[in-house]
């Protein structure tokens, strides 16, 4: 792997997973799992399994909104094609 | 800072972080280096021997997740109770305001999991590899029997030490005992050896392999923790008045005849450095402050005949102005610093007030949605509610129930003693019953009160609402 890829991949994943700590925290400290509806069906994983679940779905909607950030942040030199 | 962060970004170039130069730190004694150990040994102590002690027959301390219950100690804390945690997290950030105040990056430099892994992955590594220099020349060396023999030792420590941290910490949130006996009975469950295998590989990625890394480019608190710096902070220092200009000189010899500072240029500030960063170019955020150079320093003096303390613990204005340490204490008691400990004594104060006065038990109120109101036999009117009774405290307890707030009110359908099992919530279904004659219609506001046996000062009323139609 590059050092241009891991240095994104790190930005991308690093803030995110720090963000979803955080979300997971809230989150679950207000809603009971047990409590959940998946498509209009009660949740019946563990407890275990639905915060770790939890937890990697925020790390990957945290991680989309990360990527985002650094795609739009592309300069114009980059998005346009280089003259050879 | 400035400085620093000027070069940080020129070495950042657009690829966000510098390429890495390895950083081999040196071993270092001396007082700090002993009240690091001293630390490491506290802290790790305390977290891989707590999730061990039993207490009222469970783990003492335990996050329990399946439960949705936190066990520390005597206490049992209920999703209902994230009042203490947030309290818990305020205390922990006021701490961390005022420590850096004072004395700069403490927590960095002695008491972050960061730091302590680190220490504890080196010492590792210098038992199978040796020091710096061993080290430097093991790794450009070409592969040999004996070099892989000291790396995979090496390896197979880190492995184990790090998988052991991961039992560990998941052990904070399942029962560690569970998960031991899970483990050997190869019972246990997907995610539990998912988090196992998580956290013990971070443990090894952040302690063995990015070590300062981290510091430098993911951790929040090393980028803002210079805005609680100011200058009667105590930061690590090199005395550039006394030091410069450097060089080395024989022996004995007198450094002022030769128009030399104290500094020999020795460059060991820099060889111990974790962050490989060299201290007397100034205040960098990549310091963490955790004064290895100034044990360094310190014996390197000792060495040559100087006095100690070339780099030391001092301010910006105690550099400046020629300051002693009795200065520099007198300096301590700031405005800033006086409005943190006063901030954070009221909140510890009211935190142990808190938690001296937690009611144990709980009460809520959910009425019956599908009846209303209805009549019932005798000329009266019938409401249905279900009472959600939760007992905090691990023991039985019996208590009483009544109603009160209309005339006539009583309960139907409930013993006048219950008996709650220790730590759990139950939900009663109550009929509440009042005489119909006496009654307009409409909401009309009643109370239901919980009362403890034992203890008839524990009363708990909560409202609810009694409608006749």
């Amino acid at each position: 792997m590059s050092e241009w890829m891991k240095s994104r991949l790190i930005v991308i994943l690093w803030p995110s997973f720090l963000m979803a700590g955080m979300a997971e925290v809230v989150f679950f400290t207000f809603i009971d799992p047990q409590q959940l509806y998946l498509l209009g069906r009660p949740v019946h994983f563990s407890q275990t399994a639905t915060y770790s679940i939890g937890f990697i779905a925020f790390w990957l909607l945290c991680a989309a909104s990360s990527a985002a950030t650094l795609f739009f942040m592309r300069s114009s030199a980059e998005i346009n094609p280089q003259p050879d | 800072m400035a400085d620093a962060r000027e070069t940080d970004n020129q070495d950042a170039g657009d690829s966000l972080y510098a390429v890495r130069q390895k950083v081999y730190p040196r071993a270092v004694t001396g007082a700090f280096a002993t009240a690091r150990w001293a630390m490491v040994w506290i802290t790790q102590l305390v977290f891989y021997g707590l999730c061990w002690l039993p207490w009222n027959d469970r783990q003492a301390v335990l996050f329990h997740l399946g439960e949705r219950k936190f066990y520390i100690f005597g206490w049992v804390f209920w999703p209902q109770d994230v009042f203490y945690l947030s309290i818990l997290l305020i205390i922990s950030a006021y701490s961390l305001f005022l420590f850096t105040a004072v004395a700069g990056r403490l927590w960095c430099g002695f008491a972050c999991p960061q730091t302590v892994y680190t220490e504890i992955f080196l010492w590792i590594e210098k038992f199978f590899e040796g020091d710096r220099a061993k080290r430097m020349k093991l790794d450009a060396q070409e592969a040999s029997v004996g070099k892989l023999w000291r790396k995979s030792a090496k390896y197979v420590a880190w492995i184990a030490l790090s998988l052991w941290t991961g039992i560990t910490f998941v052990g904070y949130f399942t029962p560690i005992r569970e998960i031991l006996h899970g483990l050997s009975s190869l019972t246990l469950g997907g995610w539990e050896w998912f988090w196992i295998f998580f956290y013990g590989g971070f443990t090894y990625l952040m302690a063995g392999v990015m070590r300062e890394q981290v510091c430098k480019f993911m951790c929040p608190y090393a980028r803002f923790q210079g805005v609680m710096f100011d200058p009667d902070t105590l930061v690590i220092t090199y005395d550039e008045e006394r030091g410069e200009p450097r060089g080395s000189r024989r022996k004995g010899s007198d450094p002022r005849s030769q128009g030399l500072g104290d500094c020999v240029d020795c460059g060991i500030c820099v060889q111990v450095c974790p962050t490989g960063i060299d201290i007397r170019k100034g205040l960098q955020y990549e310091c963490i402050g955790c004064a290895a150079c100034i044990d360094a320093c310190d014996q390197v003096m000792d060495k040559v005949g100087s006095p100690r303390g070339l780099i030391r613990y001092s301010t910006e204005n105690a550099i400046k102005q020629h300051w002693g340490g009795r200065d520099i204490l007198r300096h301590v008691l700031r405005p800033r610093i006086l409005i943190y400990s006063v901030v954070l004594c009221i909140i510890c104060v009211t935190f142990v007030w808190a938690l001296a006065t937690r009611t144990p038990l709980r009460l809520d109120v959910i009425k019956d949605r599908s009846i209303i109101s209805r009549e019932a036999e005798g000329g009266m009117i019938e409401n249905v509610y279900v009472l959600n009774l939760m007992n905090m405290a691990e023991s039985d307890r019996s208590v009483q129930l009544a109603v009160s707030g209309l005339p006539g009110v009583s309960l139907d359908g409930v013993d006048a003693a219950i008996v709650m099992p220790p730590a759990r919530n139950q939900s009663l279904p109550v009929r509440v019953r009042v005489p119909m004659d006496e009654l307009e219609k409409g909401s009309h506001r009643i109370w239901f009160e919980l009362r403890a046996v034992d203890d008839p000062s524990l009363l708990i009323r909560e409202k609810a609402v009694f409608i006749v139609r």
